[in-house]
């Protein structure tokens, strides 16, 4: 009743604007097709009036899209959540499409203002697309990463896997190929591991997991197994027993190491460089377990015995994963980052200065 | 008197005490006499002095313990063996006689060298295994795979003529080959070869040696290394040379020859009383035994390939350097090798040595051997006639690189008895080294095991 009134009120206020102009019959007949008036078609989007159409036109969309699930949760009482189940919720990792991309799609020259408020709208999406998803309001979940799936990478996969490190690859024989690094040399290391004269060799289409060749007597294996919460039993090593009839000796095999197709005697004469190699193995207690080929380039022989150490530590991690706790501590898997400085102007060198002279 | 003494000092006194008692003692108590009592203690750490800090820490005298004196232990008391420094270890190895070198026995066993064949007193050894020798209790060597082969071959040869059996040990540095010229010198020696070995060839063309002119020969005699070759070789196989006789009369100036028929000793022993006459006396030694046939005769050369250098270190009158086929020995020791001359019944073994930079395996040799030369060597490099003449029809026996693990065990057991590790002898410390080593026997036990010290 109110309403009626109030009409009546601002009717005398209103004017009526003639939209369609009145034309008599007799002027109709000699009009030319510029006389007679076009109506201006309505724009498809309200945005048209705007600078950025399509850019708003998306914003809008975004934003109805947020109002809309934001409804919805809502309404399934899902929204506003708790800490704790906000602290529950699993990370999000959605890649984001770049400005340039984005910009594309929105058919807009993107400034960082406008990219961020988009992504900014996009991140609010996704949220809610995520506690739908928690929640498991499967069809919600699905429409809201409907919208949010074209404002994504599409090698997307690719970039969250990039920063992960590719695990070793063994090839047919079982052999690991890795890379050590150290100053300025490089090494390249395929291990294998030994196989003994009891061992058969392996077939071309063996499986990739190989045998370590650990040198056990056998009585240690039987205490061990029987005593596991107190300490293995050190006599058989200590002081061996003569072996019974029956038992084979057990067979020792040697690691060897050929660099650069030299062996390791010979490539690196010095006893430092040696033992830099083999220090990954006899902290693994696994020497005489794996044969090591390397081919080393660029450096000197501290650098190319340390890029090989790193490789064959690499490679061994990758045989005995077991063994990667103890390397690591031993600070073996670590790349040293240590490289010659650069002389510096005003130095002689990197650190040597110009005499001093009073004037 | 006193007891007004007594009166005025003060009540703790030990003058009071003292008088109490009825004892004085003469102990000051007034001032700067007085005994000091219980220590003040500075404040500790940083401390404002003027402008600057000082760090004080000063140990409580109060605190301090009272170090006893040290007194050294009895002997009774010093048990560990590390103080019984005096007490040398004899290593307990069996010993290297031809009976007991069967590969079940002996393969992969360190066995000591018998004192009776007098080999190494008298002959000497190559520097490197002398200094070995030195350090071990006892001279010995692991018996290997090669060199089982090598006593065969031996063996074999001890009926034919030495010209079919030329063999030269080749292999990398610091394989072995100069021990298993030992070996098989030592295993000739208990066979009852007549046996020359020769441990340090390149002595006779590093110009170390006498060398005079001869002209009815025309090459250069080395007078005082025949003399001790002579010398040497009588003491080691004197009782065999005794049973032998010349075929030949052999002059000497100014004296009655030695007539053909006589034992072999004496015509050494002319040419040990006269250094001048020695080389010519051992070249008709050398030639008796290339023509008898009682006992095979080894001719066992370490540092082979010195005699086939291009060039020795002498030099003739005319300052140019002489050909090692010019020196009396050398030439000597390069036609028994070339099978110019031959024993009877017999061998010649050489070992090359392959460390030295001195007396590189020259081309010649190399190619004789089929072995391969380290620089490019066309159709268009020189190779001397001479010397390509004289390396002809050697045989290669190549000695492994690698020791085996038992053999390699063996040598580390023998140098761990001798007390000669200064680690730890556990299983890490030898597969460490000996994969450090690659299987090489002197990097093995010189740059591995005797030149380390870890935990």
């Amino acid at each position: 009743m109110f309403n009626v009134l109030r009409q009546q009120a601002r009717a005398p206020l209103r004017r009526a604007y003639a939209t369609q102009g009145y034309v008599p019959p007799a002027a109709a007949n000699n009009i030319g097709q510029s006389m007679i008036p076009r109506f201006k078609p309505r724009p498809v989007s309200p945005t048209f009036y705007t600078g950025l159409p399509s850019y708003f036109e998306n914003v809008n969309t975004l934003e109805s899209a947020i109002t809309t699930s934001r409804n919805i949760l809502q309404n399934l009482q899902l929204l506003p959540l708790p800490k704790f189940a906000r602290d529950a919720l699993p990370e999000s990792t959605p890649v984001w499409k770049g400005k340039d991309e984005l910009g594309f799609q929105v058919e807009t020259k993107l400034t960082t203002a406008r990219y961020r408020r988009l992504v900014g709208l996009l991140t609010q999406l996704e949220e809610f697309r995520k506690i739908a998803d928690t929640a498991g309001c499967v069809e919600v979940a699905e429409s809201i990463g409907d919208v949010t799936v074209l404002f994504q990478r599409e090698n997307r996969d690719a970039v969250l896997a990039g920063g992960k490190k590719k695990p070793v690859q063994f090839d047919k024989y079982g052999r690991t190929y890795t890379i050590g690094r150290r100053k300025e040399s490089s090494a390249r290391v395929w291990m294998i591991p030994v196989q003994g004269k009891s061992q058969k060799p392996a077939a071309a289409a063996a499986s990739s997991v190989p045998s370590v060749q650990a040198p056990l007597p056998p009585a240690a294996e039987v205490n061990e197994s029987q005593n596991e919460a107190t300490s293995p039993d050190l006599t058989p090593f200590l002081s061996p027993k003569p072996l019974a009839k029956t038992e084979e000796p057990t067979e020792v095999t040697a690691t060897n190491i050929i660099i650069n197709n030299v062996p390791l005697i010979k490539y690196f004469p010095h006893s430092l460089d040696r033992e830099r190699i083999m220090r990954p193995f006899r902290l693994a207690g696994l020497v005489g377990a794996y044969n090591v080929f390397a081919i080393a380039r660029g450096g000197g022989t501290t650098g190319q015995s340390g890029a090989v150490a790193l490789g064959v530590a690499k490679g061994i991690v990758a045989h005995a994963p077991e063994v990667q706790p103890l390397l690591k501590k031993a600070k073996l898997l670590r790349r040293d980052p240590r490289a010659v400085e650069r002389k510096k102007t005003g130095r002689r060198k990197a650190r040597k200065a110009f005499t001093w002279v009073r004037r | 008197m006193l007891s007004l003494a007594s009166r005025s000092l003060p009540a703790g006194s030990a003058l009071a005490s003292a008088s109490r008692n009825g004892t004085v003692q003469s102990v000051q108590v007034r001032g700067y006499a007085a005994p000091k009592g219980p220590a003040k203690i500075q404040k500790q750490g940083f401390v404002n002095k003027g402008k600057k800090k000082k760090f004080i820490q000063t140990v409580d005298p109060n605190k301090m313990k009272r170090i006893p004196a040290f007194k050294p232990l009895t002997a009774n008391q010093l048990k560990s063996e590390i103080f019984h420094e005096d007490v040398k270890t004899e290593l307990q190895l069996p010993v290297f006689r031809p009976d007991a070198l069967t590969e079940s026995n002996a393969l992969a066993k360190v066995m000591e060298f018998p004192t009776q064949s007098n080999l190494i007193n008298r002959f000497g050894v190559p520097k490197n295994l002398n200094i070995e020798y030195r350090i071990l209790s006892k001279s010995c060597a692991v018996v290997r795979d090669i060199t089982l082969t090598a006593l065969d071959k031996l063996d074999a040869a001890s009926a034919s003529s030495s010209k079919d059996n030329r063999v030269v040990l080749t292999g990398s540095s610091g394989c072995g080959k100069s021990v298993v010229l030992l070996q098989a010198a030592e295993y000739c020696a208990g066979r009852g070869w007549i046996v020359m070995y020769v441990p340090r060839v390149h002595h006779t063309v590093d110009s170390s040696t006498a060398y005079i002119y001869d002209s009815r020969t025309r090459t250069y005699l080395q007078p005082r290394f025949s003399w001790q070759v002579l010398r040497r070789f009588l003491d080691v196989n004197t009782t065999l040379l005794q049973d032998l006789k010349t075929t030949k009369e052999f002059p000497v100036e100014r004296k009655a020859p030695v007539q053909a028929g006589s034992p072999l000793t004496d015509l050494i022993n002319v040419g040990l009383q006269d250094g001048s006459l020695a080389p010519s006396v051992l070249s008709s030694l050398m030639t008796e035994l290339s023509r008898q046939k009682t006992y095979p005769v080894l001719l066992a050369l370490d540092n082979f390939q010195a005699l086939y250098t291009r060039t020795t270190r002498y030099r003739d009158p005319k300052f140019e350097a002489i050909k090692p086929y010019h020196l009396s020995v050398p030439r000597l020791f390069l036609e028994y090798a070339s099978g110019k001359k031959t024993f009877a019944r017999g061998a010649v073994v050489g070992a090359l040595s392959e460390g030295r930079a001195d007396f590189v395996t020259p081309l010649e040799l190399c190619e004789a051997l089929g072995l391969p030369f380290p620089r490019p060597a066309g159709p268009y490099v020189r190779r001397v006639p001479e010397i390509v003449d004289y390396s002809q029809g050697l045989q290669k026996l190549a000695v492994p690189e690698k020791l085996s693990i038992d053999e390699a065990a063996s040598l580390f057991d023998v140098w761990n008895t001798d007390k000669a590790l200064h680690s730890l002898p556990d299983d890490d410390l030898f597969m460490s080294k000996y994969s450090e080593a690659s299987g090489n026997a002197r990097a093995f036990v010189w740059k591995g095991l005797l030149a380390t010290l870890t935990s």
